[in-house]
């Protein structure tokens, strides 16, 4: 009796200890101090800003600001900066849209001629039975104006030798993609003169 | 269907340095073909040997359907040798693969020298050369290696065609046979005849034993059966009822289960000292059990969440772990040779079928489409599944392969045929 | 002092006593084996089958194995015959569907749940001796409806 009884005196001791140590782990996430998360608001913000306008336009202006945050302590001049810069970046960004648009019909070609090669090319893959493994492979395709394939290669093959085996199988038997005589020329050379086919074999069990 | 082609391709044209990416995941549902040209023979060979061995060898590679054949009457050429052939005369028929080969003979006493050679016609290249002597007597045997080897070279998965099959007959009402033929239900073998049902056979790993239940003392008692002798030797567990054996992968030990008092649970058997240890201990139905490729675990059906569900338990910390949620039927579950999805009997709306589950995924896949399906088999290289099933009263015997592109049925027997067990591989 | 002493022999003896029930217990299932062989060997089949003139199954709905008030209607009604037995002999079956292995443990738990039943009625459980045959021995071989709740019984037989 007095065994089982120690017993529950020590199960509750110990469960008093564990909520103890849990209740010191927590502590610093309940509190914390107003500079800590003012810091993490301003982050947040360019992060924000840096989404809006294209990675592929430079800001210094931004640049200088993480490395003011990070250096610290000017936080009034910071959210000041911020919304300037996150101004001026949004004239650019209606800019951008506008080319976007434009871009949109060709967008729409590449979609239509990517699908159809796609349905071409899974068409006469055999493709292996390799329920376990999951690989990848990647294809470099090299095209004439004339939808020739010019040539192909396995550039990034899988480490199964069977699964690499089909995919060349099912390449030998295409020799024309013609359905890119339908693109403008320009769009041709930019986005099929090469292009790579990526095979990968789960997805159809799951 | 949109969302298949908005998943899969992945245009990133924008960057400079990136180049268009067309994802390719699904494959062609067409077969591969191929062209089996009659092999040719050297002067003083039985004519017969050459078309013989290529028809031996097509129809193993016919047999679960995973490949179509050229018509021999469609070939323009018949090529035996590497000189005769052109790839140009098969790629116009639409062959992907070739087969060809001689028969030389060897000696006065009937050896034969057959050489053989495959060719990825899409790939002009020749990815198979071998050659085999054997005995003419052997023509049967020989074409089975043939077939293993083209095989494996195509589909990089093990040759199955010398594996065998057990199964039951019900032959009449009170009839009852276990059988063993090879693959292609040649060479039959009728191993013990009662009047009594018998149940459940299971391969030794060793390919030299067989375990089953039988009723013919009046109640569920194992018999392990020697093939060569015919000796049989009951396994003298205690309880009412013993069923369900299953041979661990070591082939030591047998994984059993018992009914003490009406309450069936798993236990394992060790062969040699005979002694008994459970594994699970729990008033629902716990049975069909079933070894990880590992041997590290046990799948088994079990009722305690009030419907049959699988459930695997690790054979040393006893810890167990619920495999199956989806419907209130999910039982009989085997492990793929390589351990990582399992197959079982899973009932959906009053259908019984043969389903298959990654362990690591949610989702259950139904395979079968018939209503009565049971008894899963796995072929050794874990490629097709044999089942039984019925029409009308009658139970057969079909098979899948897990790509889904071949469905079969084997030959029929007199009788009802039933629980199929697929052979491991001799090594 | 002495309480600190006694202790460990107390707990000695308690794991001597589960040892000594574990043993017994075993004992008790390979004699209640043998018993079962013994019936599914001879003596049932040379023994005269007593007839009652009474409908001598019961049956059950898939994949239970509960008795309804109708199954228990009828076995009231065998009870004195079952009571002037020697042995009462219980077989468990099953319908087709679903996996012959369940099926077999099912079909036991049938033909116990009936056993139960009557030894609640006072039939004393020595004389009770229960099989499953789970779906290996249907009585009707179609697969509809009709045949699959025929199947689903636990056949009494009287000796």
């Amino acid at each position: 009796m007095n065994r089982v009884i120690t017993s529950f005196n020590t199960f509750f001791l110990i469960v008093l200890f564990l909520s103890l140590i849990f209740s010191i782990f927590s502590l610093p996430k309940l509190n914390i101090d107003e500079e800590q998360s003012i810091r993490v608001n301003f982050y947040e913000l360019i992060q924000d800003d840096n989404q809006l306008f294209n990675s592929s336009i430079p800001d210094i202006g931004i640049k200088k600001e993480t490395k003011n945050l990070s250096s610290n302590n000017k936080e009034q001049k910071v959210v000041e900066t911020a919304i300037i810069s996150k101004f001026k970046i949004n004239k650019i960004d209606i800019k951008n849209e506008i080319s976007k648009i434009k871009l949109s019909k060709e967008r729409e070609d590449i979609l239509r001629v990517s699908a159809i090669i796609q349905e071409r090319i899974s068409s006469v893959w055999i493709k292996p039975n390799s329920l376990s493994e999951s690989l990848i492979a990647k294809v470099l395709i090299n095209l004439a104006p004339s939808g020739e394939i010019l040539d192909f290669d396995l550039i990034e093959p899988s480490s199964n030798n069977f699964f690499n085996e089909s995919i060349l199988t099912a390449m030998n038997k295409m020799t024309f993609f013609e359905e890119v005589l339908s693109l403008d020329r320009k769009l041709f050379e930019k986005n099929f003169r090469n292009f790579n086919l990526v095979f990968k074999s789960s997805g159809e069990i799951e | 269907m949109i969302r298949f082609f908005l998943l899969s391709i992945m245009l990133v044209s924008n960057s400079i340095f990136s180049i268009l990416e067309i994802e390719i995941l699904k494959g062609s549902d067409n077969l591969s073909k191929i062209a089996f040209v009659p092999f040719g023979i050297e002067d003083g060979v039985e004519e017969d040997y050459g078309e013989q061995i290529s028809q031996n060898i097509e129809k193993n590679m016919l047999l679960f359907g995973e490949f179509e054949n050229l018509d021999k009457n469609e070939m323009l050429s018949y090529p035996s040798s590497e000189d005769d052939f052109f790839y140009r005369d098969w790629k116009v028929l639409g062959v992907d693969y070739s087969v060809i080969g001689r028969v030389n003979s060897v000696n006065a006493l009937g050896n034969l020298n057959i050489s053989y050679s495959l060719f990825n016609i899409n790939r002009r290249i020749k990815i198979l050369e071998g050659e085999i002597v054997g005995g003419e007597d052997n023509i049967e045997d020989i074409s089975k290696i043939i077939s293993n080897r083209i095989y494996e070279q195509i589909t990089g998965l093990r040759g199955i065609f010398d594996t065998k099959l057990a199964y039951v007959i019900n032959s009449d009402v009170d009839t009852y046979q276990i059988c063993i033929s090879d693959i292609d239900g040649k060479n039959e073998q009728i191993l013990f005849t009662s009047k009594s049902p018998i149940m459940s056979p299971d391969w030794s790993p060793d390919r030299k034993k067989i375990a089953y239940v039988s009723f013919e003392n009046g109640l569920a008692e194992i018999f392990i059966q020697d093939l060569k002798s015919g000796d049989r030797d009951s396994i003298q567990a205690l309880g009412m009822t013993n069923s369900a054996p299953v041979w661990s992968p070591d082939g030591k030990s047998l994984a059993l289960v018992v009914s003490f008092s009406g309450n069936p649970d798993i236990f394992l058997y060790s062969i040699s000292n005979k002694r008994l240890i459970r594994l699970t201990n729990h008033y629902g139905i716990d049975t069909e059990p079933s070894w990880s490729p590992d041997s590290k675990k046990i799948i088994f059906t079990s009722d305690r969440s009030g419907s049959p569900q699988l459930y695997e338990i690790n054979t040393k910390s006893k810890r167990k772990k619920r495999l199956t949620r989806d419907g209130n039927y999910n039982a009989r579950g085997r492990y793929f040779p390589d351990g990582k999805s399992i197959f079982f009997v899973h009932g959906n709306d009053g259908n019984f079928q043969i389903a298959i589950k990654k362990l690591s995924s949610r989702y259950i896949e139904t395979l079968t489409s018939t209503s009565l399906d049971e008894s899963p088999t796995i072929s050794p290289n874990g490629n097709i599944i044999i089942y039984a099933t019925k029409d009308g009263s009658n139970g057969y015997l079909g098979g899948i392969t897990l790509d889904g592109k071949a469905r079969f049925s084997l030959p029929v027997k007199n009788g009802s045929v039933r629980e199929p067990a697929w052979s491991p591989l001799i090594n | 002092m002495r309480r600190l002493f006694m202790e460990p022999i107390g707990i000695f003896i308690l794991a001597m006593l589960c040892q000594v029930y574990s043993c017994a217990s075993n004992v008790s299932d390979s004699v209640e084996r043998i018993q079962y062989a013994s019936v599914a060997g001879e003596e049932y089949l040379q023994g005269d089958k007593l007839d009652t003139n009474l409908d001598d199954k019961v049956y059950f709905d898939f994949d239970k194995s509960t008795l309804d008030a109708e199954d228990k209607n009828l076995l009231e009604q065998y009870l004195p015959a079952i009571k002037k037995a020697k042995i009462v002999r219980l077989e468990g079956h099953c319908d087709e569907r679903g996996t012959r292995e369940y099926n077999l443990a099912l079909g036991e738990r049938r033909a116990l749940e009936v056993r139960d039943f009557l030894v609640v009625k006072g039939v004393s459980g020595k004389k009770i001796r229960v099989v499953s045959f789970g779906e290996e021995k249907p009585l009707k071989s179609a697969s509809n409806e009709k045949a699959w709740a025929e199947n689903r019984r636990v056949e009494i037989s009287l000796y």
